[in-house]
């Protein structure tokens, strides 16, 4: 299905990408992504993604907007109180007409998922439930100064894989941005297939330097279990 | 957020696909001042990539748009807007009037006269720039880095490269790019070293690939001696005589 | 062979190139596509960022008859250049 005159002209600079062109982004646009979490890490987030045209959003976060949350690019004052999903599902219909944007519901089927939900244990179920399910997912994690983006393509080494301990800091405004914005941008690149890296791969933000290495799968672990069976 | 930047200042120069991510993060880091100038209005192909504008802002002015929207975010940020180009005849006093200049613009023009401009004035530079999928940062310390003059001396010819206007941008990585400038601003407001002082970091967003590329003080490079000509993109000069004061940093 | 026509007349850039790109996408290589593109920025850019990318331009000429300013360029599609890593 070609696109329409509204979407040439919205997606215009990035139709221009190598790689991208008409058919990477009618791959955006097929896509329906679940994003867990829907403040000041997934907001950037979810905004780049909105923009880049994924067509259907769908915004998994079950707390209020608080007055920390207007650092999220989402929200204004008068959304302080309102549940976060309906509210980034709002601010994200309105950034970009042309994309779907809702809270989450069960029964809802993703394509794709992108995990930035601020605490460890909710990441890992998150990442966890996408695995089983076979969906590329790309996990956020904002940390001091810095964090970490793993972006996990279906059947790839698993979030539980790549994961270090950080140094449990509160995240900066600015690496909490960064983290977000990078969440984005590997999904994007997953979703419209031109990342030129079939791989996993982490990529760990140290003091402004984003650090990339493959993530590699550790002995025994569950993801691999087709892959291994019979290997004690 | 760190109260040591609640009494400083920064000057961006761009309110686009990687200014609107820095003002956003720097906004929220807690700054105290910020001048944004930005001479254009908003577009429909804007929005693929411009976090401070949506489809309510198409054809408003964007430095006005852009100090409401942070206005409305950040009460204690103070924010002025300039709705003009930057360019030689307003350089140096914008960029003498904040602690530090931030390049967020999309044509190597701006980008060359930001880098002059800073120097003269003695400010620290935080510069950005985005093409297809790599990222480029560099922060220039006046007297004791490289500048972007040192790297490359003079603009490219015209068409040798895509302009920015011609070549595609994924919103997504000038808003990484425009993150890790706001949090390097936060970093030399502070009164730290940057991470990108004399250090030129290209991140290709595609194999996830980062380097970084030492960038020294070439000798005679006449933007890093000061009391330049500022050249306008017009090619329009104005002299500039500026006394430089101690390097304090 | 007829080729497929494209009047990107009424666009500024970068949308012209935008819209020659996507038609040259849906075409397959070796076969052509005509463009009519304004002087000034589309004429310059145009044809530069096809043979960029690994097209063939086989002609440019200007349209008289279409009014001053109006040319046709007629682009072969290629395959795209293998891209550096």
């Amino acid at each position: 299905m070609a696109l329409s005159e509204s979407q040439i002209g919205r997606y215009a600079r990035q139709l221009l990408l190598p790689g991208l062109g008409e058919a990477g982004q009618e791959r955006l646009g097929a896509a329906r992504v679940r994003v867990v979490g829907a403040g000041p890490l997934a907001g950037p987030a979810l905004l780049y993604l909105a923009q880049a045209g994924m067509g259907r959003l769908w915004v998994d976060d079950a707390a209020m907007v608080s007055p920390e949350d207007l650092s999220a690019w989402l929200y204004g004052p008068g959304d302080v109180g309102r549940p976060r999903s309906a509210a980034a599902a709002e601010a994200l219909r309105t950034a970009n007409g042309l994309v779907e944007a809702e809270p989450f519901r069960a029964g809802n089927l993703p394509t794709a998922v992108l995990v930035a939900s601020g605490a460890q244990s909710t990441d890992r179920v998150a990442a966890e439930e996408a695995r089983l399910l076979g969906l590329p997912h790309v996990v956020a994690e904002a940390d001091g100064e810095g964090g970490a983006v793993t972006v996990i393509p279906a059947g790839s080494p698993c979030y539980k894989c790549a994961f270090r301990t950080g140094h449990g800091a509160i995240p900066t405004p600015a690496a909490t941005a960064a983290v977000g914005a990078l969440a984005a941008l590997e999904l994007v690149l997953l979703v419209a297939d031109v990342s030129q890296e079939p791989r996993g791969r982490r990529i760990d933000l140290v003091r402004g330097q984003p650090m990339a290495r493959p993530t590699v799968r550790l002995p025994g672990c569950t993801c691999g279990a087709g892959a291994n069976e019979g290997i004690p | 957020m760190n109260p040591l930047l609640a009494r400083k200042s920064a000057l961006v120069v761009g309110t686009g696909g990687l200014g609107g991510p820095l003002l956003l993060a720097l906004g929220a880091s807690g700054l105290g001042r910020v001048v944004v100038c930005d001479d254009d209005a908003v577009e429909t192909s804007n929005l693929n990539r411009q976090p401070l504008f949506g489809e309510a802002d198409l054809g408003a002015r964007k430095a006005p748009a852009a100090a409401q929207r942070l206005e409305r975010l950040y009460p204690r940020l103070e924010v002025r807007a300039i709705d003009a180009r930057f360019d030689a005849h307003n350089a140096l006093e914008l960029v003498s009037s904040c602690d530090v200049v931030v390049d967020g613009s999309d044509n190597f023009a701006t980008k060359f006269l930001a880098n002059d401009a800073a120097l003269a004035a003695d400010r620290p530079l935080v510069h950005g720039g985005i093409l297809r999928y790599t990222a480029q940062l560099l922060t220039v310390m006046p007297g004791k880095t490289g500048c972007l003059r040192c790297l490359f001396e003079e603009p490219p010819p015209r068409g040798s490269v895509p302009s920015c206007a011609e070549a595609g941008v994924l919103g997504a990585l000038a808003g990484l790019a425009g993150a890790l400038m706001a949090g390097e601003v936060a970093r030399l407001l502070a009164g730290e070293r940057g991470a990108y002082a004399g250090r030129l970091l290209v991140h290709e967003a595609r194999p996830a690939r980062t380097r970084i590329v030492p960038v020294r003080r070439r000798p005679g490079c006449v933007a890093c001696q000061g009391g330049r000509t500022l050249e306008s993109s017009q090619g329009e000069a104005c002299e500039v005589t500026v006394t430089r004061g101690p390097s304090g940093g | 062979m007829s080729a497929t026509r494209l009047d990107v007349r009424a666009y500024a850039c970068p949308m012209t190139y935008v819209r020659t790109r996507i038609a040259l996408e849906r075409l397959r290589v070796g076969e052509a596509l005509e463009v009519w593109l304004a002087a000034g920025e589309p004429l310059e850019s145009v044809p530069r960022n096809a043979v960029e990318e690994g097209h063939r331009v086989l002609s440019c000429e200007p349209l008289p008859a279409e009014g001053a300013g109006s040319w046709r360029v007629v682009i072969e599609k290629g395959n795209p250049p293998p891209e550096p890593l």
